[in-house]
């Protein structure tokens, strides 16, 4: 562990540079790739909204901002592991030229996606003030789920990383984990509501994203204080991820090399 | 005075097949991985200034040895103690990131040799100069010739000295004017007298031409190390 913050210290300039200037090349490439990061998550709002309320009649407040959140949180913590699944293999020229620690990796990736999210969230909030969304102090529980969130979307990536590199069609499977995941965490529907029943109480607490998802719902739209216990739970289980899979990597990352 | 110091370096690793979980279904079980030992048990220490050839037959663990002290795989036992010194492997086809500029991989690729941002920013003009890129230098590495990516390879490890510079079989990139270009700085690098070298080459006459010492590997351990001439005229008889 301390050999982790040491080296996060050591590249601390690599991450942040790295970080820039892969964001700069997105931009770069197409003029307009910046207004996607934007534009993307929008349209798909646009069109959950449209589906939900038109076909479905959902009943729920806020339905835009409360699709656009669990959008764009849920958006994050699938690019996250999306990337990372191929994360050493595509680095292959650094990888196998220059010791890098690998989640080294996963960090710049981490900060990319993060600074797209917070893109994202100004949008959220413009849509709090559209939908003039009465504000309390519960909206402070937002910081400690976000750095929880952030923290489990992190331990999981450097966990599909590992594996990610031995096993070829890992990305194949966590698709469909993923998609399957998607629909279980209730980006545009209130899982509470639609499963009623033991069903979707404990779905709502055993499915982490949910967890994050419907806290941050329930900080920012609906002035309640989220459910704590299992946001401690979470924390604590994302703490233990994470340990995992830096232990996982330092033991196994000068092998990487031999097998991409 | 030392600035390499290996005792007893060994480095194994596990033959890992990439398995798929589709194929492991239908098999049936991950097969047993086997361990490669590539090196075994190297003992050597080289001084300040020397210029150490390695040869050996293909997978004798010449490149691993140079991964090794490069940082890139870990040994499984024994000691590698550079004394704190820079370290920079040199081998063909160093990598970049496509997607970016020229000047952005100079950058990058210096931060991760452990300079400061300010230090490679420096040192920049020279490395675009002796590069030859012009105006690439500012495209994406995607868009370059094979010939201008390992120019600008080679330059930048010829213009962010460290103190120890490893070789694997580079010793002149690119079209026949920037060969003895490159040719002529990689030679004014090695005789630095501050610098260590340690180069690993098939090419006996370069080596007979630049080394001080030479090492033998025969499958992972170390056959003959001494003067240069005994050590390639003992090699060459064995061939």
């Amino acid at each position: 562990m301390i050999k982790f913050f040491a080296d996060i210290h050591k590249y601390k300039n690599y991450i942040a540079y790295a970080a820039r200037a892969e964001l700069k090349s997105e931009v770069a490439n197409s003029f307009l790739n910046w207004v996607w990061w934007v534009l993307e998550p929008l349209c798909f709002m646009a069109i959950y909204a449209l589906v939900f309320s038109f076909f479905f009649k959902s009943k729920i407040e806020n339905l835009t901002a409360f699709i656009f959140l669990g959008i764009t949180m849920w958006e994050f913590f699938n690019k996250m592991l999306k990337s990372c699944v191929k994360l050493v293999r595509g680095n292959k020229a650094i990888v196998s030229k220059v010791y890098v620690p690998k989640y080294i990796l996963v960090l710049v990736k981490l900060f990319v996606n993060l600074f797209k999210t917070a893109i994202s969230f100004i949008i959220v909030a413009l849509l709090m003030i559209i939908h003039k969304v009465p504000l309390s102090w519960n909206i402070l529980w937002f910081i400690p789920i976000c750095i929880s969130f952030v923290l489990f979307t992190f331990g999981l990536s450097l966990v599909v990383m590992h594996f990610g590199v031995y096993i070829e069609d890992m990305a194949n499977v966590l698709n469909i984990v993923l998609r399957l995941w998607f629909y279980a965490t209730g980006i545009f529907y209130n899982l509470a509501d639609k499963l009623t029943g033991a069903v979707g109480y404990w779905l709502v607490r055993l499915n982490p994203a949910a967890t994050y998802i419907s806290g941050a719902r329930d900080a920012l739209l609906y002035a309640r204080c989220p459910n704590l216990m299992w946001l401690g739970i979470w924390t604590v289980v994302s703490l233990l991820i994470t340990l995992a899979g830096i232990t996982l990597i330092r033991k196994n990352e000068n092998s990487y090399v031999k097998v991409i | 005075m030392n600035a390499i110091h290996i005792e007893n370096l060994h480095v194994r690793y596990r033959e890992l097949t990439v398995s798929s979980i589709k194929r492991s279904l239908l098999r049936g079980g991950i097969k047993n991985s086997r361990y490669t030992h590539a090196l075994k048990g190297i003992s050597l220490d080289v001084e300040q200034g020397e210029i150490l050839g390695i040869i050996g037959k293909n997978g004798s663990g010449k490149s691993t040895m140079l991964n090794t002290m490069a940082g890139i795989f870990a040994p499984d036992s024994g000691v590698i103690d550079l004394g704190g010194r820079s370290v920079a492997l040199l081998a063909l086809g160093v990598g970049f990131q496509g997607k970016m500029s020229g000047r952005e991989n100079i950058i990058l690729s210096g931060l991760l040799m452990g300079f400061s941002e300010k230090y490679v920013r420096e040192k920049m003009p020279e490395i675009i100069e002796f590069s030859e890129l012009g105006v690439f230098i500012d495209k994406p590495v995607n868009t370059y010739s094979k010939g201008m990516y390992s120019k600008l390879a080679f330059s930048i490890t010829a213009f962010l000295e460290t103190e120890i510079i490893l070789i694997d079989e580079v010793f002149s990139v690119g079209d026949e004017h920037f060969k003895k270009k490159s040719f002529a700085k990689m030679k004014e690098l090695i005789s630095d007298k501050n610098r260590t070298v340690m180069i690993v080459s098939h090419s006996l006459s370069t080596l007979r031409k630049l080394c001080t010492k030479m090492l033998w590997l025969h499958e992972g351990e170390v056959r003959m190390m001494g003067d240069t001439q005994e050590v390639l005229d003992a090699y060459e008889q064995n061939m």
